[in-house]
């Protein structure tokens, strides 16, 4: 199973333009690390993104996380205003286990 | 729990409406307009038995989100009665709410975000190593940055003037998140962040630096700022995150897709070129940048609607400089020959996909029907929360 995490958008949109995704491969991760990530990643998909526009807080960031597993595909997308508790979550832990793999 | 009441449509476009020739058009307008004061006499009966007068006149509060991304959760930490807090962010949001607040009170006769007296809420400490600061419809909010590329945002007056204009244009002009219109938003949000700053220290156009978030950096970065309208384009360029993409002039505009990935068709990247406009007629006026371009430029947003875009902003512009300080003077001069060097002028084409340059086109009736049931059924979701809690 492979995570991707692509951030646009807020203050320092500029910055973050071309930036690359983070990738994350869970084949090269520890056991315990991958099913805390499992549970994370249901927590999150447990919680419908709101619907509404995500237009009407300008600076707001927005977040599209892909799973891909196997065949599939599935994609999470989620704005500071609309992200649950467990989305956060998610977001932080992908981002330290980058900052970890470099 | 929806948190905020987005208001698609600005309350002196619903005043007209109301008076619209088209009795459907004339019925919505006048029924959002009624749920708007109903909910608002909620909000000030709620007010009175917390024991606050209102209108508020912009009163502070600053909550704590202990790293929580829910605002919901947060505690209250200082309040205008309050005593300063042990916690630096705190009283950096406090006080550059307070800034800005005074910015526009005394210099531009505004009485907080909405012209009545909005309370000015900031929630420090969002979220773990959150990198931005954003403002939700209601209120400001802050992250502490991830201490490798990004710092405490609290830190950056322009930042938070920067924000809190964006509620300012959602209440005048409330100028379409994408494309020209969008980067026309950022650009007004940036000019008027700089002012924020430029009048609390008293700085001249000469002696201003010009930048937006010189301060969210951590001293490891190479960069100036986020921004700069002195010299868009130029205010970063680094290993971490490259150069600058920001365009001086409409002959480098960057199209980009209307799409979180484009950055809604680039709006905080075709800033630059309103920015230095800006500047241009900011220091070709000379002195406070504040008493002559700030007021022009103010007094063109509130004349502004949603789809304005850079030529016709331009436009209003040279007309506000003739109305304020009179036909050919060297004020207008100043504005128009600034839209000249960044190649605004009303002859260029129209570009970004963008709509009409100068004429203002109403949008088709039953998308304003939609718009207003839109907004009619959110304000009802605000005022049966409101009820219930
Ligand atoms: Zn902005």
């Amino acid at each position: 199973m492979k995570l991707t995490l692509a951030e646009h958008g807020g203050l320092a949109a500029a910055l973050r333009l071309g930036q690359p995704p983070v990738v994350l491969d869970l084949s090269t991760l520890p056991d315990d690390e991958v099913r805390q990530l499992t549970d994370l990643l249901s927590a999150a998909r447990a919680d419908p993104a709101p619907s509404g526009s995500a237009r009407t807080a300008p600076d707001a960031m927005s977040y599209t996380v892909t799973v891909e597993d196997g065949g599939s595909q599935e994609v999470l997308r989620r704005t500071d205003t609309t992200m649950s508790r467990e989305f956060a979550e998610l977001l932080d832990r992908l981002r330290r286990l980058a900052v970890k793999g470099g | 729990m929806t948190r905020h009441l987005n208001c698609i449509v600005p309350p002196h476009i619903l005043d007209r409406l109301a008076e619209s020739s088209d009795a459907a058009v004339r019925e919505a307008a006048r029924q959002t307009l009624l749920t708007t004061a109903r909910l608002r006499g909620q909000r000030e009966v709620r007010a009175g038995l917390l024991g606050v007068s209102a209108p508020t006149n912009g009163r502070r509060s600053v909550f704590d989100c202990r790293n929580s991304t829910r605002l919901s959760n947060a505690v209250l930490v200082r309040t205008e009665q309050g005593h300063a807090s042990s916690d630096r962010s705190v009283n950096a949001a406090f006080d550059g709410l307070g800034a800005t607040r005074q910015f526009y009170l005394e210099v531009l006769s505004r009485n907080s975000i909405d012209d009545r007296g909005m309370r000015l809420d900031g929630y420090v400490h969002r979220g773990l190593r959150y990198n931005n600061a954003f403002w939700d419809g209601q209120e400001m909010v802050f992250g502490d940055g991830d201490g490798v590329i990004f710092t405490d945002f609290t830190g950056s007056l322009d930042v938070i003037g920067h924000e809190l204009t964006h509620g300012v244009t959602e209440f005048t002009a409330g100028l379409e998140y994408h494309n020209q219109s969008g980067a026309l938003n950022e650009s007004i949000s940036d000019c008027m962040g700089s002012l924020v700053k430029q009048w609390t220290l008293k700085q001249t156009a000469e002696q201003a630096d010009w930048l937006i978030g010189p301060e969210v950096f951590t001293p490891g970065i190479e960069a100036d700022a986020l921004r700069s309208l002195k010299a868009p384009g130029e205010a970063y360029d680094n290993e971490t995150f490259g150069k600058d993409p920001q365009p001086a002039h409409m002959d480098h505009y960057v199209d980009l897709p209307d799409t979180d990935e484009g950055d809604n068709g680039g709006v905080h990247i075709n800033s630059g070129i309103p920015n230095h406009a800006f500047y241009l007629a900011a220091v070709a006026i000379g002195g406070y940048a504040w008493e002559v371009a700030g007021r022009i430029w103010y007094q063109s947003l509130r004349a502004s609607t949603p789809t304005t875009d850079f030529a016709a902003f331009a436009q209003t512009t040279i007309s506000k400089a003739a109305e304020l300080y009179g036909v050919g003077g060297s004020q207008q001069t100043a504005v128009r020959e600034a839209w000249e060097q960044v190649g605004v002028g009303t002859t260029v084409a129209a570009r970004g996909g963008t709509k009409q340059a100068a004429a203002v086109i109403p949008p088709p009736r039953e998308e304003l029907v939609r718009q207003f049931d839109e907004l009619t059924a959110q304000v009802n979701r605000l005022r049966s929360e409101l009820l219930s809690s």
